[in-house]
């Protein structure tokens, strides 16, 4: 099959990664990663890895003939709308819709992008077209045939501006701006036949598999009518049964075998163990979720944060899942509104900074240093830029120049939506800012009303969740007029650059031009991010394989009750 | 009497009609926002008064809001748009769930808190009334998201004899609510401790008592029919205004242990911006503080006959 899949390979360069695997120049996970993303199977990659350096990569463990059917997991984790999946800007959400509706691509918690509706894929050279190829067979619960029709509809929706999905953004590059109004590009979803689907992009992409496992872009029935709640019609193994807004919702097996079964996958292949996932809403608080966990009401829960760890650490039934993730909360400045709209303040903001102290004083050292560019040390595509030292002398002439001299009153809101310590975050902010004359007012607000004014508010501390690639994150937060752009940032400079990155194959190639655009964000200093949180989620031990996704995302085709 | 009555239930009426004004009121400056929330952030400003527009809310705000009176007085609060179901559909639900907590709460606050007030306030500076007088304090003292903390670690952590949460997600289960019934308890039965105890010395310094007792009746027909019926004056209205307290300083509790009563409804909707949710708990619990205050008068009056003749 290896070297079948060597001399037929899915994409020109599939044989130049091998070569560059074999010589060193590439990681295996970084081969792993990128040839699957280029249409190779993800089985096919861990034994070709294993045949060229003779040190076999251990493929995620399957649950084997051992994983007992039935039973039920009750997941302590918020219950919120779930109305249109296209729209969705909390991860819960999608998690609730995960097993209903599925996804083009799936990325498992080895943040390796794999086939999931779609069988398989090829790219051109120059990432500007990409063909996928959907597996046929897989029914709707109505009874329908899941078609490249589905896929089309699905495109066209997430690209007109009328839906306002967040997706407009992360595949800007099929969208074209006409009259001031951004719009899809004639001709770029094409459906080839009943099974194939071909994108056209204006610039090479090389994360549109990884994109495609973003959490608003599952794929929704061709007749979707924008209420998958009151219609809950998918291809996945459950379907809802109940439904009820801050409580508790339901998902039932579906009455139909699973497509999936039959697939050899370590993530959603294989026989579905359980009968029923039951959410359960105890709040947004990470210590009603360790407490419904220690008090037997949850079976697992969503996530917990450091406050937490000592209590979940002593619970001698459950074990935790400690995520490796890009997730984080910055905190961003709007860089058109005053006094932000001038660089040397921004710029000073930042220099006063002692980024160390935050992952000391937040995490016990348990996270990681930030360098105010939102790329994470885990993304393939990241440069590590020299440390940003603490600059208090410069940071006051910064100041001063500015006409800030006799110092400057300025306000935060804090939502906590990336939990309490969003808050301690900007305590030490304000604190570090106090040695340059700056008073920082930290304004505090319930989590759901800081997502209404997200990206209105002139400083904002948000949450952003990890996403596989740098390149992605950048893409979606800090490009000209993307809508989850937040800071209001708009430099050409800057999408030039991201367009040239999201072209680039090989990682490190890329990361040499991405390093272009963080030191761009850095030195522009559009948002401050002194810290990486580390994340927990935990599960009794009877829940085997419960998984540890970087985005939390939820797929529980492998887990089993052990009673 | 009558007039008496019909005054106070006219006062209700009045501060109810003033309430819903206001409500209403400050809604006309929010419903943006509304439609924000239930769009979703990345919607436009069209779409947003497109669905404003389909929902009603752009017709003039007087008739809407003689609409939604003549929909309330016929028990039509509206409709939830964060739950997606008719308001009374969760709003009577939740209000039986806050009941039961609060009737746990009286059925055994009122005695406990009775009986320690009154054997504390019996022998003033004495030491059983100073242990109990400090314990009250103490209870009354710690909030109740520290005391549910406390209770938490130790029933549920380092026990585990009780659940962490309360949502009832399986039907009823008496083990869930019994954390949130003793935070309340301690919270709110050691100020009705500390109230009855200095209400009862009040009325054990008093000369009627020193008479009962100099003329030699039993110490126990002393305190029973003399200083007993004088003494629960005080705290009956204490424990009345706590019914008020159940409404509002329940969140607390309520959202501590994911309880789904009235005030998590209410914080919800308060966060969400759910009007209708937000305008018929509003009613409730403006109905039951009058409600409790018309009550506690007329309790008032039969306890205390002076009140009455005057």
């Amino acid at each position: 099959m290896n070297e079948d899949e060597l001399k037929r390979p899915k994409h020109p360069a599939i044989p130049k990664l091998a070569e560059d695997l074999r010589q060193g120049k590439m990681s295996r996970r970084d081969f792993l990663r990128t040839s699957t993303l280029l249409g190779m199977s993800a089985a096919a990659s861990y034994s070709l890895i294993g045949k060229i350096t003779g040190n076999p990569l251990v493929a995620p463990a399957h649950a084997g003939d051992n994983g007992k059917m039935g039973g039920r997991l009750r997941v302590a984790m918020q219950v919120q709308e779930m109305q249109d999946p296209a729209t969705f800007d909390w991860v819960e959400r999608s998690n609730l819709s995960r097993h209903i509706v599925e996804y083009l691509t799936c990325t498992g918690a080895d943040n390796v992008t794999r086939p999931y509706l779609a069988r398989e894929w090829e790219a051109s050279e120059d990432l500007r077209e990409w063909t996928f190829h959907l597996r046929q067979g897989i029914k709707w619960h109505n009874g329908d045939d899941f078609i490249a029709d589905d896929v089309v509809f699905n495109f066209e929706r997430w690209l007109d501006p009328a839906t306002g999905s967040p997706n407009m953004s992360l595949f800007s590059a099929m969208t074209e701006e006409v009259n001031g109004e951004r719009r899809m590009i004639d001709g770029a979803v094409e459906k080839v036949d009943d099974y194939t689907v071909k994108l056209r992009m204006r610039t090479g992409q090389l994360a549109i598999p990884e994109n495609l496992f973003n959490y608003p872009t599952a794929i929704v029935h061709r007749d979707f009518d924008g209420d998958l709640s009151a219609n809950p019609n998918g291809t996945g193994p459950y379907t809802l049964a109940e439904h009820r807004v801050g409580s508790r919702a339901v998902l039932q097996r579906a009455d139909r075998p699973y497509w999936g079964e039959d697939l050899d996958d370590p993530y959603i292949g294989g026989p579905i163990y359980l009968d029923e996932i039951v959410y359960i809403d105890v709040g947004e608080d990470g210590s009603s979720h360790v407490a419904a966990l220690q008090g037997g009401q949850a079976d697992a829960v969503y996530e917990f944060d450091i406050d937490n760890l000592r209590m979940a650490e002593d619970m001698d039934d459950a074990h935790i899942v400690t995520v490796d993730s890009a997730t984080c909360t910055v905190m961003r400045m709007h860089v058109n509104e005053p006094p932000f709209d001038d660089k040397r303040v921004r710029q000073a903001l930042l220099k006063a900074i002692d980024i160390p102290a935050y992952n000391r004083l937040m995490f016990n050292d348990e996270g990681e240093h930030g360098e105010h560019h939102h790329v994470h040390p885990i993304h393939p595509d990241y440069y590590q830029l020299p440390e940003m030292e603490q600059d208090i002398e410069g940071a006051r002439a910064l100041l001063e120049e500015a006409g800030y001299g006799d110092g400057l009153e300025i306000s935060i809101d804090v939502g906590n939506v990336g939990g309490p310590t969003d808050q301690q975050m900007a305590e030490l902010w304000a604190q570090h800012l106090r040695a340059i004359n700056v008073d920082l007012r930290i304004n505090m607000m319930p989590s759901s009303r800081y997502w209404e004014i997200w990206t209105e508010t002139p400083l904002g501390a948000t949450q952003w969740v990890h996403r596989p690639l740098g390149t992605m994150v950048l893409s979606l937060a800090y490009r000209s007029g993307a809508a989850w752009n937040e800071t209001n940032y708009a430099n050409p400079e800057f999408d030039e650059i991201m367009d040239q990155a999201e072209s680039i194959l090989d990682a490190d190639e890329r990361s040499e031009v991405l390093r272009q655009a963080m030191e761009i964000l850095q030195e522009d200093a559009v948002i401050c991010q002194p810290v990486w949180a580390p994340r927990f989620t935990a599960a009794k031990d009877y829940v085997k394989n419960f998984p540890g996704q970087p985005t939390l995302y939820h797929i529980f085709h492998k887990v089993w009750i052990d009673d | 009497m009558l007039i008496f009555i019909a005054r106070r239930l006219g006062q209700m009426l009045l501060i109810m009609i003033v309430v819903t004004i206001i409500l209403f009121t400050i809604f006309e400056f929010n419903k943006m926002n509304v439609a924000g929330q239930v769009l979703g952030p990345y919607t436009t400003e069209e779409q947003r008064q497109l669905w404003l527009e389909q929902q009603g809310y752009m017709e003039p705000a007087v008739g809407r809001y003689f609409e939604w009176v003549w929909g309330v007085l016929q028990g039509d609060f509206g409709y939830s748009h964060q739950l997606r179901v008719p308001v009374n559909e969760v709003l009577w639900d939740r209000l039986r769930m806050t009941a039961i907590l609060g009737f746990w709460l009286f059925a055994l606050m009122i005695p406990l808190a009775l009986l320690f007030g009154v054997l504390s306030g019996i022998k003033e500076g004495s030491l059983r009334d100073r242990v109990i007088s400090i314990g009250a304090v103490g209870t009354t003292s710690v909030p109740e998201f520290a005391s549910a903390t406390f209770l938490t670690a130790i029933f549920v952590f380092w026990l585990g004899w009780l659940p962490g949460t309360s949502g009832m997600y399986d039907g009823w289960d008496t083990r869930q609510i019994i954390l949130p019934v003793l935070v309340l308890l301690l919270y709110g039965g050691g100020y009705v401790v500390r109230m009855t105890r200095a209400s009862m010395a009040e009325v054990m310094n008093s000369q009627y008592i020193r008479t009962a007792i100099l003329k030699g009746l039993p110490y126990r027909k002393v305190i029973l029919k003399h200083a007993l019926r004088n003494a629960l004056i005080a705290p009956f209205t204490v424990i009345m205004l706590q019914l008020n307290y159940l409404l509002s300083g329940v969140i607390v509790v309520e959202v501590f242990f994911a309880y789904r009563g009235f005030g998590t409804l209410l914080l919800d909707a308060a966060l969400f911006g759910d009007i209708f949710v937000i305008q018929a708990c509003t009613l409730v619990a403006v109905f039951v503080a009058v409600l409790s205050y018309f009550l506690s008068d007329i309790g008032y009056m039969f306890l205390n006959p002076r009140i009455r003749v005057s």
